[in-house]
């Protein structure tokens, strides 16, 4: 038990002994190894995680709660709390963390000590956020993870990263008052904004919220996360804030902050309040509008990282349908598809950094014929996006055919052909993608262009190869769902 | 004389001063202007708080919550103060029509 | 105690609204901070004394320190934002939408018959212990937000100095 507890503990305390090694030591010392140090953070975490998810399984546990510090005083109920969710996210957290260090290493010049402090509260936010016990902590480690990232797209200053990080800012107050008068109302309610309180209180067993606030501030909290994530009708910072940051952070941005500030939000929420059936149609509508919408604008999109960011608006749409049918398939289902659009958004932002970095521009309309000339990122970025299209034998087929295992086991065939029907529109735009990208004539300005070299190389090839590794050993975990029951 | 009990009082002008910080968020050009609405409704969203302790009687809970929430909102000023002294650097005022950077 | 609260209501409502409509940024930094001073009355007549200190010197001190230098740093003209920004222009449905939204909402309340009342229990002596003990996550939370702060002003204001 000791073991895994030190082991829980390292993804909070980690981070901080990061920053601080990171202030005390002389600037010039850690510009020149900052790479290794958050290197060994993000590495740390998924050891950890991995270590935690064996542990756990061996001794049968499906929950661990823990707390950091010393105890101060007898306190009946511990403050973190892992679970099987938990430690998913956590890995996805871990491994973008990782890719986006690998490309930081060649794009970030600058700030490179500001960029390892705010990245590494960035990742005590997140961890926070989802290990916490507590509707208002997790509204903290919200607020964290926001202003983090405020932060790092507007680090460096430029026209177009300010006015991304300003439309999110606003936004992003927007969802914060919303989330926060509805955890009031809650309160008010209930006395208490424990998970547990909240999960024994009578809300559970009724299934209609009782009182006019209630109902109140379960919208109120649920359009706060749905900006979060970025859903369709609350869209409209996400391409914006995507695409004006550096493109390491628009890995991490993309890759796995939309997911935890908005779906484990949802997640949470889902959780607590599953007797409300109103929840779930708002899911299944908001879902579908964002699957639909995200892919059609996405069609019409001429820059590279900005076609990427509305894929991840269609994807966000994906999870919430998963989570919209409340059941525990449809929770494995979202998570698989966190974990597999961790790997194949990060892979195609990792993919927009070897572009910038080698032919200097992201507009789709001054690129052609890269596939000769960059021969890693053009079959990385295909396999990735067969991965989003859904083709077999990759990761993305099984999450989304787990999708819509979940929303047929649940009595929504209807929901479930529209999200197949959807994965045309996927495929769509990642053609057209393709064929201006890496296919064609090659324009004379990019003759000259080589294949990227160093980590954003190795980075690529290690995604492709764990897309397509696990996509081969998925049949695995179909098993292990099966053994316990729940497929 | 007595319309409502005081908490219900306090709720309604929470509500107007949410409804008015957020009309001064999206009406407005000027970008210091949009904080003063944020932390506008930022105080009614801590009156709310404290409103929340006093009715469940757990006024303890709330202050610390409400303590919380006043440091996240001195933060969140100071960040977006930094980004609009950013802006007004490079384009000289302060106008939210000149953010047309970014569109598609 | 009732005629203080609504006194305290009253002119937090009207602070409020003024900070909104006026033109002046310095007047409307002023109004927000008094705004905030009442905010902090009405905490403390409610009980809540700890968050009421910190509501007065956090939110009415610091963030009209935030503001002024924000407004001093960027020299704007005084009433220049209701010509330039067209403020008058754009904020003319104010006061009739915040007229409309409070008919609104008190015809909302009497219509469900809406009626809030607080508790007769009140634990107000414990504010210690609790916020020490039981909020600890929150603590590190403001702890890593507070550092947040210092990395935005080091990273967003420092360089243009080191540049002129």
């Amino acid at each position: 038990m000791n073991v895994l507890k030190y082991a829980a503990e390292t993804f909070l305390f980690v981070p901080f002994a990061a920053i601080v090694i990171n202030n005390v030591f002389s600037k010039k010392m850690m510009e020149k190894c900052f790479h290794l140090l958050t290197g060994a953070v993000a590495l740390s975490q998924i050891f950890a995680t991995l270590f935690c998810i064996y542990s756990m399984d061996a001794r049968g546990m499906s929950r661990f709660e823990f707390f950091m510090l010393e105890e101060l005083y007898e306190n009946d109920r511990e403050f973190f709390c892992l679970t099987p969710v938990t430690l998913i996210f956590l890995l996805c957290i871990g491994i973008v963390a990782f890719v986006s260090v690998m490309v930081a290493k060649k794009t970030i010049d600058a700030k490179k000590t500001s960029y390892v402090n705010l990245l590494m509260t960035l990742i005590i936010g997140m961890n926070g956020m989802v290990m916490v016990n507590d509707f208002f902590s997790l509204y903290v480690f919200l607020d964290v993870v926001g202003l983090s990232s405020f932060v790092l797209i507007a680090m460096f200053r430029s026209r177009k990263s300010l006015e991304g990080s300003i439309k999110y800012i606003i936004i992003s107050e927007l969802a914060t008052i919303f989330i926060l008068t509805g955890l009031a109302f809650l309160f008010m309610q209930t006395g208490s904004l424990d998970y547990m309180d909240l999960n024994s209180s009578l809300l559970q067993n009724s299934s209609e919220p009782q009182t006019m606030l209630l109902s109140l501030s379960l919208i109120l909290i649920l359009s706060g996360f749905f900006v979060k994530a970025g859903a369709v009708p609350f869209h409209s910072w996400l391409p914006d804030a995507h695409q004006s940051a550096d493109t390491s952070i628009s890995i991490l941005l993309s890759g796995i902050v939309i997911k935890i500030a908005g779906i484990y939000g949802i997640y949470v929420l889902t959780d607590l309040f599953s007797g409300v059936k109103a929840i779930q149609t708002a899911l299944a509508a908001i879902g579908i509008l964002s699957i639909v919408a995200g892919a059609l604008l996405a069609l019409c999109q001429s820059h590279f990282k900005r076609m990427i960011a509305y894929s991840s608006v269609s994807q966000m749409g994906y999870i919430l349908l998963a989570l919209s049918t409340g059941t525990t398939l449809g929770v494995v289902a979202a998570v698989a598809h966190v974990f597999s659009h961790a790997l194949f958004k990060s892979t195609l932002f990792v993919n927009a950094a070897a572009i910038h970095e080698q032919a200097g521009t992201l507009e789709m309309d001054e690129m052609g014929g890269l596939e000769h000339r960059m021969p890693v990122t053009s079959f990385s970025s295909v396999i990735a996006f067969l991965s989003t299209a859904g083709i077999p034998p990759l990761t993305g087929f099984w999450s989304k055919l787990l999708i819509i295992l979940a929303l047929w086991t649940a009595g929504n065939p209807v929901l479930a052909g529209v999200a197949l029907c959807a994965s045309i529109f996927t495929s769509a735009y990642f053609l057209r993608m393709q064929k201006k990208v890496f296919f064609g004539k090659t324009p004379e300005h990019l003759a000259s262009v080589r294949e990227v070299s160093g980590s954003i190389k190795i980075i690529e090839i290690i995604l492709t190869a764990i897309t397509t590794l696990i996509g081969i050993l998925f049949p695995l975990v179909l098993i292990f769902l099966q053994s316990r029951g729940i497929l | 004389m007595e319309l409502f009990t005081w908490e219900t009082n306090m709720l309604i002008v929470g509500f107007l001063m949410i409804l008015a910080g957020c009309y001064c968020m999206i009406r407005t050009y000027h970008m210091l202007k949009i904080i003063i609405g944020v932390e506008v409704a930022m105080k009614a969203v801590t009156m709310f708080l404290i409103l929340a302790g006093r009715i469940n009687g757990n006024m303890d809970l709330s202050q610390a919550f409400v303590v919380t929430v006043i440091v996240i909102e001195v933060i969140v000023a100071v960040v977006f103060a930094g980004v609009t002294i950013g802006l007004y650097k490079k384009y000289g005022n302060m106008d939210i029509r000149n953010l047309t950077q970014l569109k598609g | 105690m009732n005629t203080i609260l609504s006194i305290s209501l009253a002119c937090l409502l009207v602070f409020c609204i003024l900070s909104i409509m006026s033109h002046s940024l310095l007047k409307s930094a002023i109004f927000l901070a008094l705004a905030s001073a009442m905010l902090g009355v009405l905490m403390y007549m409610m009980g809540a004394v700890w968050a009421a200190v910190i509501e007065v010197s956090a939110c009415s001190g610091l963030v009209t320190v935030i503001f002024i230098s924000a407004i001093s740093l960027s020299n704007i003209k005084k009433d220049d934002i209701h010509k330039q920004y067209e403020d008058k222009k754009r904020m003319r449905w104010f006061p009739i939408t915040m007229i409309v939204g409070g008919i609104l909402l008190i015809v909302i309340a009497l219509a469900k018959d809406f009626t809030l009342t607080s508790a007769l229990q009140q634990t107000t002596d414990h504010f210690k212990e609790v916020f020490w003990n039981t909020r600890q996550v929150d603590i590190m939370g403001q702890i890593v937000t507070i550092l947040i702060g210092g990395i935005a002003v080091f990273v967003l204001f420092r360089e243009e100095q080191e540049n002129k």
